[in-house]
């Protein structure tokens, strides 16, 4: 089936009653498929973001993304999609950060900070720059992400993406466990840590360049932390973790998108998806302190 | 005997401007229990990790197998670690022995040998258990069900029986003696000296420097442990 025949297919159910009325637009099934595989992916990578404490590295690849757009305006790329900026400045955002980390003598938190706010005055820089050229309010859908401007390249660099991550954290999620659990015994055992290191920052990299367009830059690194953050509070088995932050991730986004579009309400669909995700968090964290077994402690 | 000769040669560390290893030039015979002891800070753990190749240091460290290199498994001092991560006994050991991504259900084969081992060390009925609510020496145990799968021919230990009760102990000496029989090399740090006495072939005491190298019946007389751990130091 192609892409075409399966957009009119489900606008076609969306008619008849099947499906919510708000897929009956075109953009509306862009939006949905790109949900479908960024919940997943940003899910399952969250639960390595937090047992790495990556949590504010994940949010400043966001904040280095908006940088990123600004660049790729500026050297000519399209606003709508300026991905050859974009993945170059956050990959050497995060290359660069990793590099200095444990060379400087720094706190990994203090070393983003500086990253974080060099990155953002060197796009506040640049915006200003833009701002006689294009209309910066573009960029509100970079920042809290817009279902409407998800097209068929945004699709194409997130399947891509999807697939090479998925594999990627597939085949080597257990030896990021163990490189982040014990990096001594880790090393023992034949694990790469410090590769893996870089490996990691570079597909959260990615995977937060890939889901701008629908999470935005501000949102994304929200959406890697808080479903894995939920999950851990509540789980109490690796599988259950990450089967848990799998689905409040996906759930998230679903929802996060269809819900402003059913019933017409005037929230961004970044904005959405991570007050539903957050709303999760507060369920998992009430959760835990209501059921004394999941506090973990007894088996 | 499948477990290698080491041999270290003037081996020194500094870290930053504090000389933490100087000029440690030991022997530990294959197939043997080689015991080190010392104070706190006195180096032991630094040593294993420049053995294990995880610290830049000067000198040598050489490995001499009887064959092809072996498999080498180290069990390390309890675990520092984030204690409210959901990760189960079997899960950590999974993840360590098998590529299958832990959030996929283990195969029930994988599953039925990692209680095996768990078994070995008495820590099969706590398999589902999180890691962080064991307590210190269940953490020992299961670290050390991980040294012994797949079977090591080199076992470098740090302080293994730190937490451990009295039963864990003994279970530990016999798991260390046992391997000894099946020719394994095992390097041992350990701070209980009754027990070094008791298993180990040859004993070092480190101080930053080597203080005495021998048997533990000749070496661990009262004296030098007194001089030993009251950093007074000792001739060789």
């Amino acid at each position: 089936m192609t892409f075409e025949a399966f957009r009119q297919w489900v606008q076609s159910l969306a008619e008849t009653g099947w499906l919510p009325s708000a897929l009956g637009w075109g953009f509306a099934v862009n939006a949905l498929l790109a949900g479908l595989i960024v919940g997943p992916m940003l899910g399952s990578l969250g639960t390595l973001v937090v047992v790495r404490r990556h949590a504010f590295f994940a949010e400043a690849v966001g904040h280095a993304a908006l940088t990123g757009v600004a660049i790729g305006i500026l050297a000519g790329e399209p606003y709508t999609g300026p991905y050859g900026a974009l993945f170059g400045y956050c990959l050497l955002f995060a290359i660069g950060l990793e590099y200095l980390r444990g060379r400087t003598g720094l706190s990994a938190d203090t070393l983003i900070g500086v990253f974080l706010s060099t990155s953002l005055a060197l796009g506040a820089s640049v915006l200003l720059i833009l701002a006689g050229r294009i209309n910066v309010h573009i960029l509100e859908n970079v920042l809290f992400g817009s279902i409407l401007t998800v097209n068929g390249t945004d699709l194409a660099v997130l399947a891509v993406v999807a697939v090479v991550v998925t594999a990627l954290t597939g085949w080597l999620y257990n030896r990021f466990m163990l490189a982040s659990f014990h990096p001594a015994l880790a090393l023992v055992r034949g694990v790469p840590v410090r590769t893996l290191d870089y490996l990691f920052v570079m597909l959260v990299t990615v995977v937060t360049v890939a889901s701008l367009k629908i999470v935005g830059a501000v949102l994304v690194g929200a959406l890697l932390v808080i479903p894995a953050a939920a999950a851990r509070t509540v789980a109490r088995s690796l599988r259950g973790f990450w089967w848990l932050s799998v689905g409040i991730a996906t759930f998230s986004t679903l929802a996060g998108i269809l819900l402003p579009m059913q019933y017409d309400l005037p929230v961004p669909s970044g904005a959405a998806i991570i007050l539903v995700a957050g709303s999760c968090f507060l369920i998992c964290t009430a959760l835990r302190a209501l059921v004394p077994a999941l506090k973990g402690d007894a088996a | 005997m499948s477990g290698p000769a080491i041999r270290t040669q003037d081996l020194s560390l500094t870290l930053g401007r504090t000389e933490v290893l100087e000029g440690i030039t030991l022997t530990v015979a294959p197939g043997s229990i080689h015991a080190i002891v010392g104070p706190n800070g006195g180096g032991k753990s630094s040593l294993i990790r420049c053995l294990l190749g995880q610290m830049p240091f000067r000198g040598t460290v050489e490995l001499d197998w009887p064959g092809a290199p072996g498999r080498l498994a180290y069990v390390p001092q309890a675990l520092q670690f984030d204690a409210g991560l959901p990760m189960t006994v079997l899960d950590f050991l999974n993840a360590l022995d098998s590529r299958r991504p832990a959030f996929l259900r283990p195969r029930a084969a994988t599953r039925a040998h990692l209680l095996r081992q768990l078994e070995i060390v008495g820590m099969a009925g706590k398999a589902d258990r999180r890691m962080g609510a064991l307590s210190g020496g269940e953490r020992q145990r299961v670290l050390m069900a991980q040294a012994l799968d797949p079977a090591p021919d080199l076992l470098i230990l740090d302080e293994p029986m730190a937490a451990l009760d009295e039963a864990g102990a003994a279970l530990f000496e016999t798991i260390l003696t046992d391997l000894r029989a099946k020719g394994v090399t095992i390097l041992w740090i350990e701070h209980d000296l009754d027990a070094v006495r008791r298993i180990a072939d040859h004993v070092t005491a480190l101080n930053r420097r080597v203080r005495f190298d021998g048997a533990p019946s000749h070496g661990l007389t009262p004296d030098r442990v007194l001089d030993l751990f009251s950093h007074r130091g000792i001739a060789a």
